[in-house]
């Protein structure tokens, strides 16, 4: 019996059925590499993933210990900076890939009947990778990453009525504690991952049920066929983009390594605090106005676009609203980058 | 809108966040690589201070890059912070509008660094200026130079100052007062000179015999001439025309005030090196040296914080045991060294430092007397050091050290610094040496015996250096002991005797011999048995 007939025996599936169950014909715009992004943050997530294990081989979540172990991973575990550095970079690549795919999903309709709860799907993956980044920078407790995460933790508590609770769960306390880093460490390493794995494979599965979307541009000769095989073109270019992100994130680790500050010190609060780069369209925001009536418009404003593909059929139907969201869509992305940009070049 | 508008829309829209993302990107690179300390953070310069900058970046580039470097920069202290001057300052003068003074003294930094002031000032380093009348500055200002100035007695090939006077003090000007600190002087109008004594400053540091301001000498320019006898300076118990004590700059050097350079021994060893006091030296050769050369990198001597225990553990510095913070005291710094010391030995005869409210050795022999003097007693200073030693070492070791570390100073004071002492002072009393210091053969070996070698020894045994505490230490004490200071003694002896001065003679040589006959001495009269094996 050879190999091939003995692994037939065991897993009952024929070549033929494998071909049509992963062969989806797949619409000719994505023959450009910028419609390919939706697949960007997968390939991203598995990188986070990998380098993950690897950083957690010696990462040791205790106010005691956490600076220390990433500093010998900095320092002295062989290629850890490197690891470390990928890691890093890894999460920026990501989440700018996710913020490019739905801007891409939101500028197309693509989130239109019947695909509105794979938007909103998409919208917990966009969060869940926001918490990460979050989360995954508290845990090199530097000096900067403390005091980040106590101003993000004290933030959460300014939201009206599940706040105090939502600090007291983030924190594992009143304050930032001696528990704090091992919650933090679950959070990002396991829970985070597992709900990104279930949510992703859903979002993956409902592309598939539902195709993907179809953008016929002007410029295809009528009669040419609409689409074209999965395997091998749309992989073959998945892997080119693949490729190329690997050698980016290389370049970024080597020539900009990942950086440690120092330690975290909780009686000393540095001159300037700043979270992470993708927050800060929130913390200018938050600077902007008042606290509680900053985290009731930022809460409005993710609630909206969770329920963007409702309103946009509601202001196409009932009045008429073609365009809507395309000039909305261009508000939000003109004030994101404003806000993140203003915020990345002032001291305070 | 159709689909190729749309398409548009994205790619504008999709470059213009790629492009934020770089910038925002480059910011944030920028942030963490200065605070991790690998690029200097972004310097705003205070306004009032604007100018200073802008004209000394191209008049003195140096300070300016020097003080771009320094967390003052990172935390908008300026020029003027430091440099402004009242207008009732003596050694104030107008420059481009302001009124500044040339000379920062430890009152104007302890307007922000007040504890550290307040420590500073109670140290031992800030009393470092009153070495004026000491035998030491006695040695470089007569003995080396001359307390008069004196004309040269031939020509200087190339120097067309022929007619100008030697000046005898420049031996103390340029080595003693640039450890120890000079008194700051103005020069008057009549050439003398104005010191603090002449201001007589009050609490605020502001002159109170204001008629003498009117004598002060300026410069075409209007600024105040300070005598270059006493500046430039930055000894560390330089006497201030404000009336406080000390130089900051001594260990923190202007204009970065580099907390790393100030947590190495090479910034201490400006002055603590040399024949007299090695420590310097000695530190390189203990373990404790050889193990900071070799883990120099591991030191986080770039850290905010620098606190044993907590932020390194690799070696110690001579901060890091006489100042710095530890994980047993809170990581409290001290600035001032004494705090953790137990013996001084500087005097010929070492005494254990139990110390008066003033901070002054306690030198009183009555038991209950000295009791009721001490304010922080010796025990209390060392248990301080052993708390910094026990971040390595177990609790018998360290017991250990200082039971080997007593027994060097002991055998020094009883064998030959006490008895020394004894004989200079029966020599002394007897007349049988001039009033002059240092014409005698004798007092320059005495000299050398308790200056140098017996301080090297005794440091040397503090600091775990075998080769100070022996070759360059006992060894020398006791090669100098029986060669030269002894046979010396009992030469003037026999010259006393022989010029007729009988009875002193004998006053001297009963000391000597009283000494010369003690079990440690007569080796040389009855050599001992080799010991038996054990």
């Amino acid at each position: 019996m050879g190999i091939s007939s003995w692994l037939k025996e065991r897993i009952p599936v024929s070549g033929d059925q494998l071909r049509e169950l992963t062969n989806e014909p797949v619409p000719n715009h994505l023959r450009h590499w910028w419609f390919c992004l939706g697949g960007t943050p997968a390939y991203l997530f598995v990188i986070q993933i990998v380098t993950g294990i690897l950083l957690a081989f010696y990462y040791e979540p205790s106010s005691r210990t956490a600076y220390n172990s990433v500093k010998y991973i900095t320092d002295e575990a062989a290629y850890g900076w490197y690891f470390r550095s990928v890691h890093k970079w890894g999460a920026t690549l990501m989440i700018a890939a996710v913020i490019l795919h739905q801007m891409r999903v939101f500028f197309t309709g693509a989130y239109r009947k019947p695909r509105e709860l794979n938007w909103m799907i998409g919208m917990c993956l966009l969060l869940l990778t926001l918490i990460a980044g979050f989360t995954g920078y508290s845990l090199v407790y530097e000096q900067l990453s403390y005091w980040g995460t106590t101003v993000g933790a004290n933030i959460g508590a300014s939201v009206p009525v599940v706040g105090d609770l939502s600090k007291q769960m983030l924190l594992g306390g009143e304050t930032y504690n001696e528990r704090t880093l091992s919650r933090l460490y679950i959070i990002h390493a396991a829970i985070l991952p597992v709900l990104t794995i279930v949510l992703l494979g859903l979002h993956i599965t409902l592309i598939r049920l539902q195709g993907v979307s179809e953008l016929k541009f002007s410029s295809e000769k009528e009669g040419e066929p609409a689409h074209f095989n999965f395997f091998p073109d749309h992989l073959l270019t998945e892997i080119k983009i693949g490729l190329v992100l690997m050698i980016l994130l290389s370049v970024l680790a080597t020539v900009l390594p990942a950086t440690l500050g120092p330690r975290a010190d909780p009686l000393s609060t540095p001159e300037v605090i700043k979270p992470e780069w993708f927050f800060y369209v929130a913390f200018r925001w938050l600077k902007l106005f008042s606290g509680t009536f900053a985290v009731i418009t930022t809460g409005f404003i993710v609630f909206t676009m969770f329920v963007w593909p409702f309103i946009d059929s509601f202001l196409r139907r009932r009045k008429g609203l073609e365009e809507a969201s395309v000039w909305v869509g261009i508000l939000a992305v003109l004030s994101i980058v404003g806000l993140t940009v203003w915020e990345a070049a002032v001291a305070h | 809108m159709t689909l190729e508008s749309k398409r548009r829309v994205i790619f504008f829209l999709g470059m213009l966040f790629l492009t934020s993302l770089i910038f925002v990107q480059w910011m944030e690179v920028t942030r963490k690589r200065q605070e991790a300390g690998l690029d200097d953070a972004h310097v705003s310069v205070p306004a009032a201070s604007k100018g200073c900058v802008d004209c000394h970046t191209d008049n003195t580039p140096g300070i300016v890059s020097h003080w771009k470097g320094s967390t003052h920069a990172k935390k908008g202290v300026g020029c003027l912070e430091c440099h402004a001057a009242d207008p009732a300052d003596a050694d104030g003068y107008p420059h481009y509008g302001k009124h500044i003074a040339t000379i920062v003294s430890p009152m104007d930094c302890s307007k922000c660094h007040v504890t550290e002031g307040k420590e500073f000032a109670t140290s031992h380093h800030a009393k470092g200026g009153r070495i004026l009348a000491s035998l030491d500055n006695y040695l470089a200002e007569v003995v080396e130079g001359a307390r008069v100035p004196f004309n040269p007695h031939s020509k200087t090939l190339g120097r067309s100052h022929e007619s100008e006077k030697v000046n005898g003090g420049a031996s103390v000007e340029s080595g003693c007062k640039q450890c120890h600190g000079s008194q700051v002087a103005l020069v008057a109008t009549d050439g003398s000179l104005i010191t603090m004594a002449d201001l007589k400053p009050g609490e605020d540091g502001k002159p109170t015999n204001t008629a003498i301001l009117q004598k002060i000498q300026k410069d075409g320019k209007g600024k105040p001439v300070l005598h270059s006898s006493t500046w430039p300076n930055t000894g560390i118990g330089r006497i201030n025309l404000d009336g406080s004590l000390g130089s900051c700059s001594a260990c923190h050097s202007r204009h970065d005030f580099s907390p790393r350079r100030a947590r190495q021994p090479e910034n201490c060893g400006k002055c603590h090196l040399g024949p007299d006091h090695p420590q310097e030296e000695i530190y390189n050769e203990s373990k404790h040296g050889v193990a900071y050369r070799d883990l120099r990198d591991k030191m986080n001597l770039d850290s905010r914080t620098w606190v044993l225990g907590k932020d390194y553990s690799a070696a110690p510095t001579c901060a890091t045991c006489h100042m710095s913070g530890h994980s047993r005291n809170g990581g409290k710094v001290t600035h001032d060294p004494g705090e953790r010391i137990s013996w001084t030995n500087r005097p010929p005869i070492s005494q254990v430092m139990d110390t008066d409210k003033n901070h002054a050795v306690i030198l009183e022999t009555d038991p209950e007397k000295r009791r009721a003097l001490i304010a922080d007693s010796w025990e209390a200073k060392r248990n301080r050091m052993k708390d910094v030693c026990s971040h390595c070492h177990a609790p018998d070791y360290v017991n250990g050290f200082y039971q080997q570390y007593d027994d060097l100073v002991r055998l020094y004071n009883e064998k030959f610094a006490k008895p020394g002492t004894a004989i200079m002072t029966e020599l002394k009393k007897q007349g049988l040496l001039t009033k002059a210091d240092f014409d005698e053969e004798v007092e320059w070996d005495w000299y050398y015996l308790w200056h140098h070698e017996g301080r090297r020894a005794r440091h040397g045994a503090s600091m775990m250096a075998p080769d100070y505490t022996h070759w360059h230490g006992m060894f020398e004490v006791a090669e100098r002991w029986y060669t030269k200071f002894i046979p010396q003694v009992r030469e003037i002896v026999d010259h006393a005797k022989k010029d007729g001065r009988d009875e002193k003679a004998k006053a001297v040589e009963q000391v000597v011999e009283e000494i010369m006959n003690r079990a440690e001495h007569r080796w040389q009269k009855e050599p001992p048995k080799p010991p038996e094996p054990k």
